[in-house]
């Protein structure tokens, strides 16, 4: 657009100065005549005429004549003056009579030179401003013309696929922009309708897979129970059994985190991680007897963030157990209960869990026993994640630690 | 002792049914909503061991349904959903016990004999087993007549082996018993072994016979042959 100013410009400018140059010459072509005619009105007189002054020179000559008057542009110095003026020159040697004479017109083209220079500015001025307006112009439409657009756009950028059910592409002034929110919205209904159904599939074919699983272990059961078994026949049916109660615990894992994704725990009340931990700690008093572990609570505050009572009761035992199972006989465990942290710290022989792997669901460590599912850490994580909790994890010195807080 | 059992699922019907029968109970069986209410109206059972999901119904229906018609029939109910609204619901609407899928079926045997020994109310409430005297209410334990102490956790051990006699019982299913779902998480279930030593020893000091047996490899069983 600009190459398109310029060039108007520039033709313009071009169009207006020969304009005035074709003006210029044919004035001073007319004033040539009017020599031509005073001095064959002077030829009949007899006379001679001789005139030089600046700008006009008529004088007889012993040249040839011109046909055609030579036009130019020259410039000139005044008497004791530096600087040149434009002057715009006429010369022709002509016939009168006998005589030749040469005929020198020069007109100022100062005047012109104003002349244009005031009309370069003026276009200057106006081209630039009209520029200028237009960019205003397109930048004023821009905006609003294509605001919803770009609120469409930033709505797209901002999507969380967990919260999509709640965005809105609304109505606008114009009918492209119209079509693009509606195929939006209805993207919007798609896209939450598989969600949904994805979700509800992984806790349905969790909660399907409960039946069977009940039926394989009431079948070892009773299979166990006749009396005329080998050993060799007792051991197998012990070990499926083993590995059916890992997948019966796997699968409850799966449905609960199936169930925690879809919401279904609901804060309901501000606990006591205090008593909690008590509980626990005393229901697995035994197994923390059974490894001589020495077990230290420090309660400065107690920590009662809003949970669902189950989801509390998950994450305590999740952590605790960790901290009992991944210990080593003669080992420490020290809690620590704050207003602002739950903190769990257990020695171990365990390398610290790298942090890629650290709550990813399958993750167990090295050791192949039947109480590790891999799921402990995933569910603690998804529980702190949809209660606003912070978890992190620390080594050192050999002693694992984990600490939830809460937000703030 | 009568039990109904209704389960749409056929195999896990049957087991229930195997079991519960080898323990001298007497049980029958429906297979969907309309049948067990039909049952349910005809005879008076012991307990009812009722599955929520059921064809044509649901199984919450069923027990509004006994408590209705004033029967003293204890019901469980079964069901692979863990909800705490069911569980709440079900005891609002006067069942006795819920049981999650999968579940052991020892622990189901151990549950309905709670329920039956609770609901009956001709006062002979004991346990026994050959010389070993069981009373819940007092959670007190005679062998010969002769008091002999035991801790809570000792004596859980010993009613859930004398409801389930001459049954193999998996570690895992007395561990879950006794100490809880959530023990697992915590190491493995080998902590058992000196319980059930400490029970054993107690009761042999106090005279009785060695009915705790070691099954290898797999668990205990309680029996006197």
């Amino acid at each position: 657009m600009v190459l398109l100013l310029v060039l108007a410009g520039l033709y313009l400018f071009g169009q207006f100065s020969r304009q005035i140059n074709e003006r210029s010459d044919r004035e001073l072509m007319a004033e040539e005549q009017v020599w031509i005619d005073y001095l064959q009105t002077g030829l009949e007189n007899g006379r001679v005429f001789i005139l030089k002054t600046r700008e006009v020179a008529v004088y007889p000559v012993n040249m040839a004549v011109n046909e055609v008057p030579a036009l130019e542009d020259i410039t000139e110095k005044l008497q004791g003056s530096q600087t040149g003026f434009p002057y715009r020159q006429l010369s022709q040697v002509v016939q009168i009579g006998d005589i030749s004479y040469q005929i020198i017109l020069k007109k100022s083209q100062e005047q012109k030179t104003i002349l244009l220079n005031n009309f370069r500015r003026t276009m200057l001025f106006v081209l630039a401003g009209l520029f200028i307006v237009v960019l205003i112009f397109n930048w004023i439409i821009s905006r609003n013309l294509w605001a919803p657009f770009r609120q469409s756009l930033q709505k797209i950028r901002d999507t969380e696929l967990s919260k999509i059910h709640s965005l809105q592409f609304n109505q606008t002034d114009t009918a492209e922009f119209n079509e693009l929110n509606n195929s939006l919205n209805a993207m919007r209904d798609k896209i939450y309708g598989d969600y949904i159904n994805m979700k509800e599939f992984t806790e349905n074919a969790a909660h399907e897979m409960q039946t069977p699983i009940a039926v394989v272990q009431g079948k070892l059961e009773l299979l166990l129970q006749d009396q005329n078994l080998h050993e060799a026949q007792v051991q197998l049916i012990a070990d499926a059994g083993a590995v059916l109660n890992r997948l019966a615990r796997l699968n409850k894992g799966l449905l609960l985190l199936a169930k925690i994704e879809n919401n279904q725990y609901e804060a309901a009340e501000h606990l006591s991680f205090t008593a909690i931990t008590e509980k626990y700690l005393r229901l697995f008093d035994d197994l923390i007897r059974a490894k001589s572990l020495s077990v230290e609570t420090v309660v400065e505050n107690d920590f009662n963030p809003a949970l669902h009572p189950l989801l509390a009761d998950s994450l305590v035992t999740n952590l605790l157990g960790n901290a009992i199972k991944y210990n080593y006989t003669g080992g420490t465990i020290r809690i620590v209960v704050s207003k602002a942290k739950y903190q769990v710290s257990n020695s171990s022989l365990l390398d610290p869990i790298p942090a890629e792997k650290l709550f990813r669901r399958f993750n167990t460590s090295k050791e192949e026993d039947e109480s590790s599912n891999g799921l402990g850490l995933a569910i603690v994580k998804k529980i702190a994640d949809s209660n606003g909790l912070l978890l992190d994890y620390f080594v050192e010195n050999g002693i694992h630690s984990f600490i939830v807080r809460s937000h703030g | 002792m009568k039990i109904l059992i209704i389960e749409d699922e056929k195999a896990l019907r049957d087991s229930i049914k195997q079991y519960l029968e080898y323990q001298g109970f007497i049980c029958e069986t429906a297979d969907n909503f309309l049948k067990g209410k039909e049952k349910v109206s005809q005879f008076a059972y012991d307990c009812v061991v009722v599955d929520l999901g059921l064809p044509y119904g649901n199984g919450l229906d069923i027990v509004s349904a006994i408590r209705e018609m004033e029967s003293k029939a204890g019901i469980i109910i079964i069901s692979a959903r863990n909800a705490l609204d069911d569980k709440l619901k079900g005891l609002e609407l006067g069942s006795d016990d819920y049981l999650t899928k999968p579940f052991h079926l020892s622990e189901l045997n151990a549950r309905i004999n709670a329920i039956v020994r609770r609901r009956t109310f001709d006062g002979n409430k004991v346990i026994c087993f050959n010389e070993i005297k069981l009373e819940p209410e007092a959670r007190r334990l005679t062998v010969h007549d002769k008091p002999v102490e035991l801790t809570e956790k000792e004596y859980q051990l010993l009613e859930y082996f004398i409801a389930n006699q001459r049954r193999v019982l998996t570690k895992a299913a007395i561990a879950e018993h006794v100490w809880g779902d959530e023990y697992v998480q915590a190491g493995d279930y080998d902590f058992i072994y000196s319980h059930i030593k400490n029970v054993r020893k107690k009761l042999l000091d106090a005279g009785s016979g060695d009915y705790i047996k070691t099954v290898y490899r797999s668990g205990y069983r309680m029996t006197d042959n």
